[in-house]
């Protein structure tokens, strides 16, 4: 009875202890160790090890130890705990919703902590990044991460589609009203079941409050541009979708989701798409590799999103990567941030990843001007960065003022709501919200 | 049952009885324990891993989150900061909070009921000496053990508006397609379907248990007294089962206010808020918005509505379901 005693008090000492340990592990072959924390799809790992591997040649003292998070919510939380625990990583995807708490956490660094610095980066270089990304990786002002690779949205449709209900394949919808039009002519009930069969056009409205809402608006926001408004003005102070650009935009959404019957279209969109169910739809370049494999069978093609009554727009997104005041090696860290905005290295990872370059320059890349020649759908993306706006950056709020975006779309589609109405509520609520932050 | 069973029954229960009075006679010596000097170093020693994880994972969550409830922190900085009743009345002023409390309580009226008819129905039917008993009650427990990630999968086809089983069903008696998920009242109705559907086998285990405990010979007296099948179902097993009843109804409404998951992969509290319930509204404020004072004090509102309900269950039922 007392071994066994002795036997468990042992064990549980042993156990405590393996509890106890840290990951203070210290790299002892001199080389200096980089973890970079990422939300990559599985098929771009591959992409990523090769650039990875290119760094590393270039750079024989860095080693790059890229580390997977599932996206969004989860990055976010797991951050919060890395932060909390004092194991951040060096470097990391962030979103710029975060970039307020992490900043006033002082838990990454200005980029002109180091830019400015021996090692920086050149004016011209800077200045030739687009703006809207560099809008979007800056929090009041002040530039907290850069970019690493851009996205917008254009629109994916079915030539076939077009061709079968007389409409000129090569010429997709150029306005607003050419959209509208064509997204009623390629719904159609061919048993005249009352169902659907085709339907023209796809808007992201999901009957979720959930993590897809802010997707929902991600997709609305150009149409809001494209209308000529915006979503908070330049103070801050007050919102101002709820204008009417704001009004013409959800509108034109209404009146689709209306008329397409899309409160019954509940398929996933691109699964619609490739069953030959679906006409139109917004979508990204990152599911470009995807739909060359999958959509083989299909004649199909990207255009420019269409314009709207005051001009053409789309939304810009990307990845962001800061540097964490955690970090051990932040100028390690920081070369690998820079090395990432060389036009070279971008016209590298745009080719083998799919996502679009950050700046002006790459297009000079004899390689990149040869591959756009071959990916006209790429191109429509590169293209299309010129007009791309970002989402401006809220300084305050700005989660809860997306999610009231994304109530007012939903009232008025899915709860049948007269669109001022929706966007008045909801601009209250974020006003509300915007004046409760300046008191303070 | 034949005789040797009831026999045995019979047997357990002086065994049971006779170790209940072995109990108090132990305890009514006081000064002569069983203990010895130093068993209580072992005793803490051998149940120390379970401590260290009641404490980590418990008992210092529930302790602080109620100290986090009088505080603001977005979970980023190292420094929280006190702000009193703050976070208590601005819950109380919103909308927002009501809109959701309804909800739950729908939710939660809305399901117990069905839950506890149809889980005794059942219970009651395979009771009884019929084919495949057994593959029937696992069949029926199969739900609750099912992943409601995937579970969400099947019951999204099953509401498909177009497509969808049910509506294919309903559409057999004439009645119009319902667009299940994307209707606000509709969509209620779904996850009141889904959660009985996947928590009422747990309670026909619980009914079965009990009503196994019902000794034959009352059924067999009242057959020959001349009484009949409902007669005897409502006046020998209902009152005989209402300890598991009662026991059932605290757990099921305990649970119900708690529901979370099969909300989150089925609707994630839409359209228009129309299902989102409060521990939903809790993990939103705390993982979305990184508002955790906020989040902690919601969910303290939580556990004072589910502890005056069930201290008012015991109070007002206790005495009759459980008699003297």
């Amino acid at each position: 009875m007392k071994a066994a005693l002795k036997k468990i008090v042992f064990i549980t000492i042993i156990s405590l202890l393996f509890f106890s340990c840290g990951n203070n592990k210290q790299q002892s072959n001199g080389k200096v160790t980089v973890v970079f924390w990422h939300s990559f799809v599985s098929s771009t790992v591959p992409a990523l090890n090769e650039l990875i591997a290119r760094f590393e040649r270039e750079h024989p003292n860095i080693e790059i130890k890229a580390q997977y998070v599932p996206t969004g919510d989860a990055l976010i939380q797991k951050l919060v705990t890395a932060i909390q625990s004092k194991s951040a990583p060096d470097i990391s995807w962030i979103h710029s919703d975060f970039m307020e708490d992490l900043v006033k956490a002082d838990a990454i660094y200005k980029i002109k902590d180091f830019s400015e610095g021996k090692n920086g980066i050149s004016k011209e270089d800077m200045a030739d990044i687009y703006p809207s990304l560099i809008q979007y990786a800056s929090w009041r002002g002040t530039l907290y991460s850069l970019p690493m690779e851009a996205t917008n949205l254009a629109l994916l449709y079915n030539k076939d589609m077009f061709k079968k209900a007389g409409l000129d394949p090569n010429h997709p919808p150029k306005d607003w009203n050419e959209l509208h039009e064509y997204a009623k002519k390629l719904t159609l009930d061919t048993n005249g079941d009352g169902k659907n069969d085709q339907t023209g056009m796809f808007l992201p409205i999901y009957p979720a409050a959930g993590p897809l809402s802010a997707w929902m608006v991600w997709q609305w926001l150009p149409y809001l541009w494209q209308a000529g408004g915006e979503v908070i003005n330049d103070q801050q102070t007050k919102v101002l979708y709820n204008d009417a650009a704001g009004v013409e935009a959800l509108k034109l959404w209404q009146d689709m989701y209306n008329e397409l019957s899309l409160s019954t279209f509940t398929s996933d969109y691109d699964v619609a798409f490739a069953s030959r169910h679906l006409a139109m739809a917004m979508d990204g370049p990152w599911n470009l590799p995807r739909y060359n494999d999958i959509l083989k069978n299909l004649n199909w093609a990207f255009a420019p999103l269409p314009a709207g009554p005051n001009k053409q727009a789309t939304i810009v997104g990307g990845e962001y990567l800061a540097i964490f005041k955690q970090s051990k090696n932040p100028d390690a860290a920081w070369e690998f941030v820079k090395w990432m905005t060389k036009p070279e290295v971008q016209a590298f990872w745009a080719m083998k990843s799919g996502y679009l370059p950050i700046r002006h320059a790459v297009k000079n890349v004899p390689e990149f001007q040869e591959f756009l020649k071959k990916n006209p759908n790429f191109k429509v993306f590169v293209d299309q960065m010129e007009v791309g706006i970002a989402q401006k950056s809220i300084d305050y709020g700005g989660l809860q003022i997306t999610r009231h975006i994304a109530e007012a779309i939903e009232k008025a589609t899915v709860g049948k709501m007269d669109v001022k109405r929706a966007l008045d509520e909801s601009a209250n609520k974020s006003n509300q919200l915007l004046s409760s932050y300046s008191k303070k | 049952m034949n005789e040797t069973e009831i026999l045995k029954k019979e047997n357990k229960k002086e065994a049971l009885s006779s170790l209940k009075k072995n109990g108090k006679a132990e305890k009514s010596k006081p000064g002569r324990g069983r203990y010895k000097k130093g068993d209580g170093v072992s005793a803490l020693l051998f149940l120390s891993p379970t401590l260290v994880v009641f404490a980590t994972f418990i008992l210092f969550p529930v302790i602080f989150s109620f100290y986090l409830s009088f505080q603001k922190w977005n979970m980023f900085s190292s420094q929280t900061t006190f702000v009193g009743l703050d976070n208590y009345i601005r819950m109380f002023k919103s909308e927002e909070f009501w809109q959701v409390l309804k909800n739950t309580a729908v939710y939660t009226f809305g399901t117990i009921p069905l839950n506890m008819g149809f889980s005794l129905l059942v219970a009651y039917a395979l009771n009884k000496k019929i084919i495949g008993k057994k593959f029937l009650r696992t069949a029926f427990f199969a739900p609750v053990i099912v992943s409601p990630v995937a579970a969400a999968v099947i019951w999204r086809w099953l509401y498909d508006p177009n497509f969808g089983l049910i509506n294919w069903f309903i559409g057999l008696f004439g009645i119009n397609p319902v667009n299940w998920l994307n209707d606000p009242t509709a969509a209620m109705f779904a996850l009141i379907i889904m959660g009985v559907w996947k928590t009422f086998g747990y309670n026909m285990v619980l009914f079965s248990a009990g009503l196994q405990g019902i000794p034959e010979t009352y059924y067999e007296a009242a057959m020959i007294d001349g009484a009949s099948g409902w007669t005897r179902f409502w006046k020998i097993t209902i009152p005989l089962l209402s300890p598991t009843t009662f026991f059932i109804m605290v757990m099921s409404m305990i649970g119900s206010f708690q529901v979370f998951d099969i909300v989150y992969v089925l609707t994630s509290g839409g359209p228009l808020g129309s299902t989102k319930v409060l521990v939903f509204y809790v993990y939103e404020h705390a993982f979305k918005y990184f508002d955790m004072g906020y989040a902690s004090a919601v969910a303290y509102v939580l556990f004072a509505i589910l502890f005056i309900f069930t201290m008012l269950q015991i109070k007002y039922m206790k005495s009759k379901v459980l008699g003297n």
